[in-house]
């Protein structure tokens, strides 16, 4: 949600100028006056609609401050942090209380409704805490983070309710006659749950984990560089074409593959299927610049006037036959030059 | 690279077999009247454009009588077979000449066969 801040500069100093007191006052290392530079800047530079990732990329400063001055404190806060993912449900671990109330200032500030933009700001918050901290930590606690964020999702025993009776439905019509209630010991079902919640929500929800890589491109370009096929690989080709073409289980597929094949015309029928004219109608009609290669007068004249005539009524010619045909007489009268001269 | 081959030529086998399907395998013409036949249709093909214009230029009032004339000797001197009128629509399955029905390409004996044995769609033995 890109949050419209129509930022007065004023109120936006004297907010910032409260919130780097605070930080100052409560940061250990020597990096106050920095701080609050930067913060002026970042916040000076902010016009009429701030887009979300600006948005993003102040809140991340800021967190980077936070993360050096805790980094001080010790790992301890950080352990119990982690602790607390695992217990707290949904709402993840509480934020840096002095995020917290840099981030009141700012909602306060604001002309639009302070308590939205301050949970928006919170949120977000949160979400870069999660990030930084799995960024610090490595691969292995990435693993554990991961398991321990899929544990908290708890769903009410309502959905749950829905899930399972959807699911025996299913079941029920695959076999027709057996329940399979033994199916839903308690072991069983939470592993279950992670695959078989895969298709009631999207694939595409949620943060990307970066287990998996991106396939290089060099392999395919390797491909594209290929010679002709060898007899062998035409002769396998076949072999797999003729196992893979079963014969049709029913009448759909046996009409699907003759339309494939051309026998049966695709419906709903296409008048110009196969045609492809793509001039227009004044090509066809008006076909006179086609005879500067005639003389103007004599009975040839005539007799091309009436072929032109004639073909431009002629709808099932292309015009490139209608070329040819003229060209066609051009040739033969140019032949017949000097036999109609004599005469 | 041998993939990309193997799918451009599997494509290309899926094409040419479309399916196992076993028909009437008739690999010689029936006789060599239909085969001259053949060769009759397949030169008036090859000719008809020519023909058509010729045959405009000497089917004509306005060009003058010698020009005419000159066409009427071009188009004998084509080859004999590439006239239209030679062409006898003969039943494709016997090659008979005569008692053969347009629609189906078929001589009246083959037609009844077929008919009889209803494989022939939409034949029906007429009573009224």
């Amino acid at each position: 949600s890109t949050s419209r801040m129509l930022s007065t500069e004023k109120d936006e100093s004297t907010a910032s100028k409260d919130s780097t007191t605070e930080v100052a006052s409560k940061s250990q290392e020597g990096t106050a006056e920095t701080s609050k530079q930067k913060l002026l800047d970042i916040i000076g530079n902010m016009k009429v609609e701030v887009s979300y990732r600006k948005k993003l990329q102040q809140l991340k400063t800021r967190e980077t401050k936070k993360r050096a001055t805790d980094e001080v404190e010790g790992l301890d806060s950080e352990g119990g942090m982690l602790q607390k993912t695992t217990e707290d449900s949904q709402r993840g671990k509480p934020l840096n209380p002095e995020l917290v109330e840099a981030a009141s200032a700012v909602a306060s500030s604001l002309p639009f409704n302070k308590k939205q933009t301050e949970s928006e700001l919170l949120a977000q918050l949160r979400r870069h805490e999660e990030t930084t901290d799995k960024q610090k930590k490595g691969g292995i606690v990435k693993i554990r983070n991961i398991i321990s964020e899929m544990a908290v999702k708890r769903q009410s025993p309502a959905q749950r309710g829905v899930k399972i009776s959807s699911r025996i439905s299913l079941e029920l019509d695959e076999d027709g006659k057996t329940i399979k209630s033994e199916r839903f010991s308690p072991q069983s079902f939470d592993s279950r749950r992670y695959f078989c919640c895969v298709p009631f929500q999207s694939l595409k929800v949620g943060k990307r984990l970066n287990i998996f890589t991106k396939a290089s491109t060099e392999t395919e370009n390797a491909l594209k560089t290929v010679s002709s096929p060898t007899i062998w690989d035409l002769e396998f080709a076949k072999q797999i074409a003729a196992i893979t073409a079963q014969p049709p289980r029913n009448g759909f597929e046996e009409m699907i593959q003759w339309t494939k094949e051309g026998i049966l015309w695709e419906f709903p029928i296409d008048n110009e299927a196969g045609m492809e004219d793509d001039a227009e109608f004044h090509e066809h009609i008006f076909l006179e610049k086609h005879l500067r290669g005639f003389p103007e007068k004599g009975p040839v004249r005539h007799f091309m006037e009436l072929v032109i005539c004639g073909l431009s009524k002629n709808p099932y010619l292309s015009i490139k036959q209608k070329i040819e045909h003229i060209e066609w007489f051009q040739k033969y009268f140019e032949e017949k030059k000097e036999f109609l001269q004599e005469i | 690279m041998a993939a990309s081959a193997l799918g451009w030529a599997l494509r290309a086998a899926r094409q040419v077999l479309p399916s196992p399907c076993t028909r009437q395998a008739r690999s010689y013409y029936v006789d060599w009247r239909m085969l001259r036949d053949v060769k009759r249709r397949k030169l008036a093909y090859e000719y008809a454009d020519q023909r058509l214009r010729i045959n405009a230029i000497r089917k004509n009032t306005i060009l003058p009588k010698e020009l005419q004339e000159v066409a009427d000797k071009e188009i004998a001197d084509l080859p004999r077979d590439s006239c239209p009128v030679r062409i006898r629509n003969r039943c494709v399955l016997t090659s008979r000449p005569r008692g053969v029905k347009r629609r189906w390409r078929l001589s009246r004996i083959v037609f009844r066969h077929f008919a009889d044995h209803a494989q022939m769609s939409g034949i029906q033995r007429a009573m009224w």
